[in-house]
């Protein structure tokens, strides 16, 4: 990497740009090749990006990277300026998709830190040789349809170059450019376009800088020679020459007498006439309306000026939700301050609230900050889906709705993979092959969907196909086989025993493949979401296909909660997920027949949970009647959570649990925990995780 | 100290220019994503100088450049090219373009080529 650039900023923007256009470009391939071809657009907007990933991984020395992208920007400037006919779209596809990859991956290393390089000169190799079949093909198709003669350049040759004006000076100028300015005979050019403001009298060495690029390698060696006639003194002259940019070497002579001048002289009419050709090229120039004005219309200039988006480092981010938290905390600390119980303040009640509004302000708008679409992720899955449909031969389409619903940034991250997860399992166990399809009368080409929308302080991602659907027989024996019945067989409803698969152990790496349905690393899946707070449910329908879908929290780091006491200890349940709660009456509670502490409510029978006795905490209120009931809910099952009092409503900010608890101890049924407004710690009650306590 | 527009498609180069600028005591008045708003910021800012990129989708640097000298004839705008665009660079230089830097460049040359630019 360059010394110069390798300030962490720079990298970071080389990392963030480039990773943006990897991901538009890819985009582009897949809807193109869904097409027919590459539209001209698209193929101008390759160029492009292939263009700016040159430039840019140059300027960081990533020359494996500039130089696949320059080879990619060539292969797309013959296809933009040439519109071959006869393009093999789907190699082409595949090149290109093999070039992202390779730079995806690089990018990976670089912000890993990895230093290993890997070397593309395969997949260079493989493109140039495309780049010029494409070239043959089309060229013999050319000639074969059309026999229009080649066009040439055409110059226009004056007749006679009249020197009018007689010049008093003659001079010779050798200039050599700085190592490394590139392209010097175009600056040549630019001496030379500046030079007939001067004269027109004049002759310079080589003379093909204009139709000749090579020609910058002579001015290298030889430096670029001019010879003219002027009427400027020496030091005018001099200094006129002294304005080049990057000018490392200039030769000034003033020449005693023409000889030299005249023995060039024959040669010199083509060289001027083609750059006159150039001079007299009609410039277009844009018609930009009321431009003139718009330096006196001071609001539209307002509107211009004002950067509307900018973009700001995720720890950054991550850092303003940290603080934002702990200020909802502290602020809580002072409210609910101990201290204060008792006194009358009126005063300080009414800055306090309006301390917390402008708290609650705060925290919602760095929450709004932080939700992303998911639609970026949603067409990662394109890709795979094109991927997986090539290799497996299954026709396969993918449906994407409400991609345009935003979470937070964190969990987008954390629902990546098991997403990719899902709709690989769909591609690969749950849709048939074609001619399975067909012989079923369904459509051939499968379908997946995958489905996001907003469901109060969740999101739902449904992956749906109309695949074979789940074997559910096979997955009773299986469960039977692992003991992962919880349930009698026959008291199991359709939809618990297709859940099954979600169980850790009930699938693992080598039973996939002997194993037609549908389960690999589906505990993997599951266990993702959960550690979001999420939760996953599947159901399927025999040859009809399989939905499962995910519930994921908005986001993890603030939740409305209600604290709860059991004993010393205090907990804290999602208000969402609370239906009521109340204090019990003594008719209301009723046993069943194995001995498990029910409740009847309007009617209903719900179970109750002891707190205390599942956590081993000592309370003395161990009496229904003198406690509380709290009904919860969490995906259509109810539980009543048994609990000595409540202490209040509020928002708690999610800290996750340490490693021991979670991992070593184990203890179900919990989220995270939480700092009470006095200090304490209060653990955060999993309502799912409780009821399938 | 002089202020400096900078006129590129790409946020990598705009940084990159940015960071060699204002190393070397420029000032950069503002940026400009595409031809259209580099434009507009010219008219508005009224920069010392301009950096301008070649290749830009809507509207290309050559036809910013175009409009800039339409509406400024002594503007100065160094073009920022690609190897490989020799043609594009001449039309800029012959539309009255002071000079280019090619990428890519160091960032001395950056600074030399504006400050040589803003003496003349």
């Amino acid at each position: 990497m360059s010394d110069q650039y390798s300030n962490e900023p720079m990298l970071d923007m080389f990392v963030f740009e480039t990773t943006q256009l990897i991901e538009q470009l890819e985009q582009i391939i897949l809807t193109n090749e869904k097409g027919s071809c590459f539209t001209p657009s698209a193929i101008n907007e390759i160029f492009r990006i292939m263009h700016t990933i040159k430039g840019s991984s140059a300027m960081m020395m990533f020359t494996d990277i500039s130089v696949l992208s320059h080879t990619m920007e060539d292969l797309f400037y013959y296809l933009r300026e040439e519109k071959p006919n006869y393009i093999d779209c789907s190699k082409l596809s595949d090149f290109l998709l093999e070039g992202v990859d390779y730079i995806k991956g690089e990018i990976d290393k670089i912000k890993s830190g990895d230093d290993t390089a890997n070397n593309p000169s395969e997949l260079i190799k493989t493109l140039k040789e495309f780049l010029v079949t494409l070239k043959t093909e089309n060229n013999s198709i050319a000639l074969n349809k059309v026999n229009s003669p080649v066009k040439k350049p055409q110059y226009y040759i004056r007749q006679e170059k009249s020197i009018t004006t007689i010049y008093n000076n003659i001079y010779k100028a050798i200039i050599y450019f700085e190592e490394g300015c590139e392209m010097e005979n175009i600056r040549a050019y630019t001496i030379i376009h500046n030079l007939k403001d001067i004269t027109d009298d004049y002759y310079f060495l080589p003379e093909d800088i204009i139709d000749n690029d090579n020609s910058a390698e002579v001015i290298r060696q030889q430096g670029f020679q001019i010879y003219f006639k002027a009427d400027h003194a020496y030091d005018s002259m001099h200094e006129f020459f002294m304005q080049t940019i990057f000018l490392r070497e200039l030769d000034l002579i003033q020449l005693e007498n023409d000889n030299e001048y005249k023995h060039l002289y024959e040669k010199k009419q083509s060289n001027i006439d083609s750059i006159n050709i150039l001079q007299n090229n009609p410039i277009k120039i844009p018609e930009i309306h009321n431009m003139n004005n718009a330096g006196m219309d001071k609001e539209k200039q307002a509107s211009v000026t004002t950067q509307s988006i900018i973009s700001v480092s995720i720890p950054k981010l991550d850092k303003l939700m940290d603080l934002v938290g702990e200020m909802v905390i502290a602020e809580a600390m002072v409210i609910q301050n101990p201290d204060l119980k008792g006194l009358e303040i009126n005063n300080f009640q009414k800055a306090a609230r309006q301390l917390n509004k402008i708290t609650n302000e705060i925290q919602d708008l760095v929450m709004s900050i932080r939700m992303v679409p998911l639609s970026a992720t949603f067409f990662k899955m394109h890709r795979i889906l094109r991927d997986m449909c090539k290799k497996l031969g299954k026709e396969v389409e993918l449906e994407i709705i409400g991609e345009e619903t935003e979470v937070d940034k964190n969990i987008i991250e954390h629902i990546s993979d098991p997403l990719m997860h899902l709709v690989r399992n769909a591609i690969d166990h749950g849709i048939e092959t074609t001619e399975d399809r067909v012989s079923m009368d369904k459509s051939k080409t499968g379908t997946v969907t995958i489905e996001a929308r907003n469901a109060g302080s969740d999101v739902l991602v449904i992956i749906k196909d109309d695949g074979r659907g789940l074997d559910r027989d096979k997955i009773l024996n299986k469960a039977r086989k692992s003991g992962l019945l919880y349930k009698r067989e026959e008291e199991m409803s359709d939809k618990e025993i297709y859940n099954l698969i979600l169980l850790p152990g009930f699938s693992t790496k080598e039973v996939v493949s002997e194993y037609s349905g549908r389960g690999v690393g589906m505990d993997v899946v599951s266990k993702n979401i959960e550690t979001i707070g999420g939760s996953i449910s599947v159901d399927s329908v025999t040859n009809k296909g399989t939905t499962i879908t995910l519930k994921i929290p908005l986001t993890l780091a603030i939740i409305d909660g209600m604290n709860i006491k059991v004993g010393k200890s205090c907990y804290t349940i999602p208000t969402i997920s609370i239906k009521e709660s109340f204090s019990p009456k003594e008719k209301d509670l009723i046993l069943d027949p194995d001995g498990n502490e029910m409740i009847m409510v309007r009617g209903k029978c719900y179970s109750i949970l002891r707190l205390h006795k599942l956590y081993k905490v000592s309370t003395h209120i161990t009496k229904f009647t003198d406690g509380i009931i709290i009904m919860v809910e969490q995906e259509e099952k109810t539980l009543c959570i048994f609990a000595d009092e409540l202490l209040g409503q509020q928002q708690v900010v999610v800290k996750a649990l340490p490693e021991y608890i979670q991992k070593l101890k184990r203890v179900r049924g919990l989220s995270g925990c939480t700092l009470l407004g006095d200090g304490r710690i209060s653990l955060i009650l999993d309502v799912a995780g409780l009821i399938n306590i | 100290m002089k202020k400096v527009l900078i006129i590129d498609d790409a946020a990598f180069m705009r940084l990159a220019i940015r960071t060699a600028l204002e190393k070397s005591g420029f000032q950069v008045a503002g940026e400009a994503a595409n031809g259209m708003e580099g434009i507009q910021k010219f008219i508005e800012l009224k920069p010392d100088i301009v950096t301008l990129d070649i290749t830009m989708p809507e509207m290309s640097g050559l036809e910013a450049l175009k409009a800039i000298i339409k509406f400024d004839a002594n503007a100065k705008v160094v073009m920022v090219s690609a190897m490989g665009q020799e043609a594009m660079v001449r039309d800029a230089i012959m539309n009255g373009a002071k000079s280019f830097i090619v990428k890519p460049f160091k960032e001395e040359q950056v600074i030399k080529a504006l400050n040589q630019i803003l003496e003349m």
